[in-house]
């Protein structure tokens, strides 16, 4: 019975506790990003999954680090992806890597199974498509779009520059 | 007293006035809970229609007046219209005995709390006509909730004001009110601070409202026992559950804080700022705790509210009668 009574009085106080939380946070600054007027900045996108994106290669960020083995093809429960391998034996890089972002679920299978890292979900999120068409993504010419854009990432510099050196 | 043609018009007069008062209060609390809501959660709340989103009541109440009434398939004709109309109101009637100001009360009856224990007996009528009528089992499992709750916590209530009303020694809300003095520490809520503490529990567990809000749990039952309505079906219930929580709010000022009293200058403005207090004390807690379940919301009426509540009225009998 005391013990009751004393189990109550303790719950009695974690309210009072939780009410105090709740009436900081009524005085706190907001969160929200009010969208068309304002845009998220990019450190606070490091955690959304955009569509899939190549990673840059290694020593040319042109070329994908993509070995062809179709891991991630036989992964993917939506069959979104086309890997379509280079008929020369020697070159391993594939001729074609075409991404349905329609199929898609998000998740991360492909990333998860790629042997060498060449895939990775990009940030991009005020995507926006008019056909279906549109969101299939052609991600070899993706990649070399965004490496003719931006050859360094703005986080890499000091990376790359001492690469150079060594 | 004699129903003279002054008392009618005063009636009238104060029934309109109530009227207006409910109406406003629904669309400024609505917009208050929102924003609560918002600000607790760290985001804006309503936000995009009219300045910082004012008028997003207004335009929502505008939408369910121009809704269908969707009258679904086997439904029972007579309660189903009866509900949301029973559930309003009587709410009417409640608001007449509440002293808002020394000299403004719209009916001055002696036994004013009698006459809003016995009436408010209505709003848990039409929950179960709601829910029985509307033939959905999530009506009706609202309506079953909605009564065992409903019938529960009025005990404790009833066992909180008792212990005022006992060492008043009267019904009247007036006189409840008058027996306070102007300062906070005059007020019943220091003489009685368990009775207050009970009230404001029960308060919450009859008003439907969250953490106990369980006839009209989201998660489980869609919306409870209005589950069917929409458009002005939804809006009568949904304006009396406003209105009942400014009720139990005004009641809880008249009888612990002080009614219309208060430092400096007593009046109306008084009792309209406590009465709001409690209200977003209200919309605090609902935006704080989670729902609770409903075996341990009787277990804190029947195992905790209840006798303590019968303790304190005994202590409470015993010192008025020792004390004259
Ligand atoms: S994230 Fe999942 S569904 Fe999308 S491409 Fe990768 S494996 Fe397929
Ligand atoms: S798993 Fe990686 S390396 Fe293999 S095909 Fe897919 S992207 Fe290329």
């Amino acid at each position: 019975m005391i013990r009751a009574i004393w189990d109550n009085l303790k719950g009695l106080y974690s309210l009072l506790v939780g009410m105090k939380i709740t009436l900081i946070f009524l005085f706190s600054p907001q969160k929200t990003v009010h969208y068309p007027r304002k845009t998220v900045e990019r450190e606070n996108l490091i955690t959304y999954r955009g569509p899939l994106e190549l990673t840059r290669g290694k020593t040319d960020p042109a070329v994908t680090r993509c070995i062809s083995c179709q891991m991630c093809v036989k992964a993917c429960p939506g069959h979104c992806l086309t890997v379509v391998k280079n008929p020369e034996k020697s070159v391993k890089a594939p001729i074609e890597w075409k991404y349905d972002f329609t199929l898609c679920c998000l998740c991360g299978a492909c990333v998860e199974t790629c042997p060498t890292s060449a895939l990775a979900f990009s940030h991009r999120i005020y995507l926006v498509a008019r056909t279906r068409e549109e969101l299939i993504f052609d991600l070899l010419a993706d990649l070399k779009a965004r490496v003719e854009e931006t050859p360094v990432l703005p986080g890499e510099e000091g990376a790359s520059a001492e690469a150079a050196q060594g | 007293m004699d129903l003279s043609l002054v008392t009618f018009a005063q009636i009238l007069v104060a029934v309109l006035a109530i009227i207006g008062l409910m109406v406003a209060n629904a669309v400024v609390m609505v917009y208050v809970e929102r924003k609560a809501a918002g600000f607790i959660q760290r985001r804006p709340g309503p936000y995009e229609v009219g300045p910082w989103g004012t008028i997003q009541a207004i335009c929502d109440s505008m939408k369910l007046l121009a809704k269908q009434i969707f009258v679904p398939a086997n439904v029972d004709w007579v309660l189903f219209f009866l509900a949301p109309v029973l559930a309003f109101f009587p709410v009417l009637l409640l608001f007449l005995p509440i002293p808002f100001g020394p000299y403004l009360t719209g009916l001055a009856v002696p036994d004013g709390i009698v006459l809003i224990l016995a009436f408010a007996g209505f709003g848990v009528l039409s929950n179960l006509f709601a829910g029985w009528a509307s033939n959905n089992k999530y009506g009706l499992l609202g309506a079953a909730r909605a009564v065992s709750q409903s019938v529960a916590y009025e005990i404790p209530l009833i066992l909180a004001l008792l212990a005022i009303i006992f060492q008043t020694g009267s019904l009247s809300l007036t006189e409840i009110v008058e027996a306070q003095g102007s300062y906070p520490w005059q007020w019943n809520i220091l003489v009685q601070p368990l009775a207050f503490f009970i009230y404001l529990v029960s308060l919450v567990g009859e008003t439907n409202r969250a953490p106990f809000d369980l006839p009209e749990a989201e998660s489980e039952l869609t919306a409870g026992f209005h589950t069917e309505y929409s458009g002005m079906g939804f809006a009568l219930f949904f304006l009396s559950e406003y209105a009942n929580m400014l009720l139990v709010s005004f009641v809880c000022a008249t009888f612990f804080l002080g009614g219309y009293k208060g430092p400096f200058l007593d009046g109306i403005w008084w009792t309209f700022i406590k009465a709001y207090l409690i209200m977003f004390f209200i919309v605090w807690i609902r935006w704080t705790f989670p729902r609770v379940r409903f075996d341990q919301l009787l277990n804190i009426n029947w195992k905790w509210l209840l006798p303590l509540g019968l303790i304190n009225l005994w202590i409470t009998a015993i010192i008025v009668k020792l004390l004259p």
